[in-house]
């Protein structure tokens, strides 16, 4: 990717002019910069096409250091997911092959290991630079995550007890398209670079590094111990996982939009037009019934068919936390008016299919909220002693089945209360019982 | 219907984690955005996916996340990161009842507060808060516009009796087209740059031709990092002026004021329902009572609360929270006119208590 064209001449470096280094004496930052500088300058990417995301930290400094190329200085941790966004945006959306170029450093990459764990199990196209001290050197020099056994950091005076985390395992079981590490006195550390920009996916370098403020005084440091110290650790060095047959994000998705079956606009299913309603003011309806048994898509077809008659409906649907298990609820309301409120205190109909709905309209406070006017539909087989006049204990269980027993009730309950014409009310039943919709009508009709 | 909106402004990019009631918004744009050539992605959690969004707008893109009160509080931070990049942002925030994991499926109007004041320095969040679906998608699309324009992260405040009600929605009354706003270049003048302390500077893209250098740090007008200069006090200072100068552009309300009334009920979000039918009841029985209904709730519309406040003696603020977000808010701006809450959790407000309220004269 971005093989130079002929008429650019090669870009020598994208450091600013007389670049000052902001770090301490001696500071592993500076290295790494250099590198970067030579690896990014031997690629010959134009500068406008490079963007370098930086987090919080002595290496978030770095941004002020490069000319020309976008710079994003982000939050603590958060880099690779600004980086992320940007990168997948730039690939899937601009369909561009932006460099994004991220610089963290030990502190930021355990605070945002879940940010790149994600971009390296997405194999988004970006270069993480893991920038390992083993300490915070902006804040004074504590300890983090990848401090070593026994290290000395102002928040481990005597010596660091728990052992780190492998970051390059943690990235590499993540999927990441190569992973690598290194150290700053390493010969082969221009080589791992150049071969992370080579990757076309996630590619992320641990480069362990001296900060010389902090770190070095007080464990006697040298840039020489710090292969000793990968290995006192367990922490292997060199090219970890080079995985060049794994497709980025981008070209992933690209394939699965192309074979993605066209997306359907759901129409009501009724066999004809719904007939002109006569309803003359709100009527308010809670159907409860068990989980599984669709006592909510039932309430659906009915608001479905009061839209397609010109009428206004709202839904609210209620179940238990686990969705699969216990009762299944909808309150209604279906009025010629736009609705406003849309809490029920006097339901005109309530229609329990089963026990779990009986059961929850009672601890909900439906069944005192129950008016001498309320139509009250219930499955024979429940026990339910009302002060409404208009109880009608109806064979739906039985009669229809556990699956079709809320429908059924609905309707007898529409039909007494005549909130849609019955030709209507027929239209649902056939929609969704099929067969069983003869049977339905038989029981709904004669009411 | 937020998804709808987004949409409809254009929205391109959408990082999500599910969380009652807002998974509605991400399950439609994840079945929406890729045959309209966007991107819905599911991220690993609230940070990541708001991040995400963050990045993807940088590089030129409309984008949005959603979530609920337990996500936005994972959110903040890069809340203030959009604001302090001046990065358009739109996110939705669908309350439930808190605090903490709260109650997912239960409605509340609890977040208002911790919504506006998410950032460090109390910068305003503009902030625009549906009553019901049509709303849902008209204010989302206005939000996106408003992002775009102000240079700054913008949330649609619902709930969970908003966004979970299924409801009848008509579009044919012709759905407003949305305004989209010049995405330019300030040339070598910096990333940030403006003229007056209350311009919005064009707005480029990472990966663009022209250079950009975004940070969340304290900066100069383009874009480096800088301690106290007084430039940089102009860039904070900026941030909020821009929204201040144009307060009363962005001023969105339903108002159906009495002249002769001495009542006003001040509603948002779901509790302007309950509202409107407790006002209707209200006249129904002879009172003079008015109504503002605020869909704009940040920047405060002051112009129209001046005007609803003509001859009023009482003002009632009804919401779903223990203790009065908006009308603290409000309160300064009342002058000595009697101001009374109606307060409640677990349930919606209901018209009869508005109603109680409105008979009541102090
Ligand atoms: S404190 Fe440490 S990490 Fe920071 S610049 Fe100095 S040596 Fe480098």
């Amino acid at each position: 990717m971005n093989a130079p064209t002929p008429t650019q001449t090669r870009q020598r470096s994208y450091f600013v002019d007389n670049v000052q280094f902001p770090f301490c004496k001696g500071c592993g930052h500076t290295q790494v910069l250099r590198r970067l500088d030579e690896a990014l300058s031997a690629l010959n990417t134009p500068a406008e096409q490079i963007a370098l995301v930086t987090d919080i930290g002595c290496i978030g400094l770095a941004d002020g250091l490069f000319r020309d190329i976008h710079t994003v200085h982000t939050t603590h941790g958060r880099s690779t997911a600004f980086a992320t966004g940007i990168g997948l945006a730039d690939r899937v959306l601009a369909g561009k092959d932006l460099r994004v170029v991220v610089l963290i450093g030990d502190g930021g990459a355990m605070i945002g290991l879940q940010h790149l764990v994600h971009a390296a199990m997405l194999n988004v196209p970006m270069t993480v630079l893991i920038c390992n001290n083993f300490v915070y050197g902006m804040t004074g020099g504590q300890g983090s995550g990848l401090t070593p056994e026994r290290f000395i950091t102002a928040t481990t005076p005597d010596g660091n007890i728990t052992p780190p985390a492998d970051l390059c395992a943690i990235l590499t079981g993540s999927n990441a398209q190569f992973v690598a590490r290194t150290t700053t006195s390493d010969t082969n550390f221009p080589d791992i670079m150049r071969r992370a920009f080579a990757s076309p996916g996630f590619a992320a370098v641990e480069i362990l590094e001296l900060c010389t403020e902090y770190a070095v005084p007080k464990n006697e440091l040298t840039g020489k111990m710090l292969a000793g110290i990968a290995e006192q650790n367990g922490w292997a060095l060199g090219v970890l996982r080079e995985n060049a047959s794994r497709a980025p994000f981008h070209v992933r998705y690209a394939e699965a939009v192309r074979t993605s079956a066209t997306p359907k606009v759901r129409e009501h299913g009724f066999s004809s037009a719904p007939h002109a309603h006569q309803l003359a003011g709100p009527v308010s309806i809670v159907l409860a019934g068990s989980a599984g048994e669709r006592v909510q898509s039932s309430a659906a077809a009915l608001c479905e068919a009061a839209i397609a008659s010109g009428l206004y409906v709202t839904q609210k649907n209620d179940n238990p936390v686990t969705q699969g298990s216990g009762f299944s609820l909808s309150e209604v309301w279906i009025s010629p008016e736009p609705i406003q409120y849309t809490g029920i205190e006097r339901p005109d109909i309530v229609v329990a299919a089963s026990e779990a709905g009986l059961r929850e309209l009672t601890s909900r406070g439906t069944m005192a909220s129950v008016s001498d006017d309320t139509v009250f539909v219930v499955d024979e087989s429940l026990a339910v002693s009302m002060r409404t006049r208009k109880l009608l204990p109806l064979s739906l269980r039985k009669s229809l089945g556990p699956k079709d027993a809320a429908l059924g009730g609905l309707l007898a309950a529409c039909h007494e209360k005549n909130v849609l014409p019955d030709e209507t009310l027929a239209l649902i039943a056939r929609y969704r019982m099929g067969d069983r919709a003869k049977v339905c009508e038989g029981m709904v009709f004669s009411v | 219907m937020v998804a709808e909106g987004a949409i409809r402004a254009g929205c391109r990019f959408f990082a999500g984690y599910p969380i009652t009631p807002a998974t509605g918004i991400f399950k439609a744009m994840i079945d929406a955005l890729p045959a309209r050539g966007g991107l819905a992605l599911s991220a690993p959690d609230e940070i990541s996916a708001i991040a995400e969004c963050i990045g993807a707008a940088m590089r030129g893109y409309k984008a949005m996340t959603a979530t609920s009160g337990p996500g936005w509080a994972l959110m903040i931070e890069s809340v203030q990161y959009a604001l302090m990049t001046e990065t358009p942002l739109v996110i939705a925030l669908v309350q439930r009842l808190g605090p903490s994991t709260g109650g997912a499926t239960q409605g509340a109007q609890g977040d208002l507060l911790l919504a506006e004041h998410a950032t460090s320095g109390g910068y305003t969040i503009p902030m625009l808060a549906p009553s019901n679906a049509r709303e849902c998608a008209d204010l989302t699309e206005i939000a996106f516009a408003w992002a775009e324009r102000l240079r700054t992260p913008v949330v649609v405040l619902s709930d969970k009796e908003v966004g979970m009600t299924t409801e009848r929605v008509d579009f044919t009354d012709g759905s407003s087209s949305p305004e989209t706003y010049a995405v330019g270049t300030n040339g070598n003048n910096g990333t940030y740059y403006f003229n007056r302390p209350g311009d919005i500077p064009l707005f480029t893209a990472v990966g663009g031709a022209t250079r950009v250098i975004a940070t969340g740090s304290a900066h100069d007008k383009r874009g480096k990092l800088q301690k106290n200069s007084p430039e940089t006090i102009d860039v904070l200072r900026h941030l909020e002026e821009k929204i201040r100068l144009r307060a009363h552009e962005l001023e969105i309300v339903v108002e159906d004021i009495q002249p002769e009334a001495r009542t006003l009920v001040i509603s948002y979000g779901v509790t302007s329902r309950a509202a409107s039918s407790a006002v209707r009841l209200a006249r129904d029985s002879g009172l003079n009572v008015s109504h503002l209904s605020v869909k704009s709730l940040f920047p405060l519309p002051y112009a129209a609360l001046d005007r609803a406040l003509k001859g009023v003696e009482s003002v009632i603020v009804p919401e779903e929270n223990l203790t009065g977000q908006y009308r603290r808010i409000i309160a300064p701006y009342i002058g000595n006119r009697v101001l009374r809450g109606i307060n409640k959790i677990g349930n919606m407000i209901s018209p009869s208590e508005i109603l109680r309220a409105i008979r009541v004269t102090p």
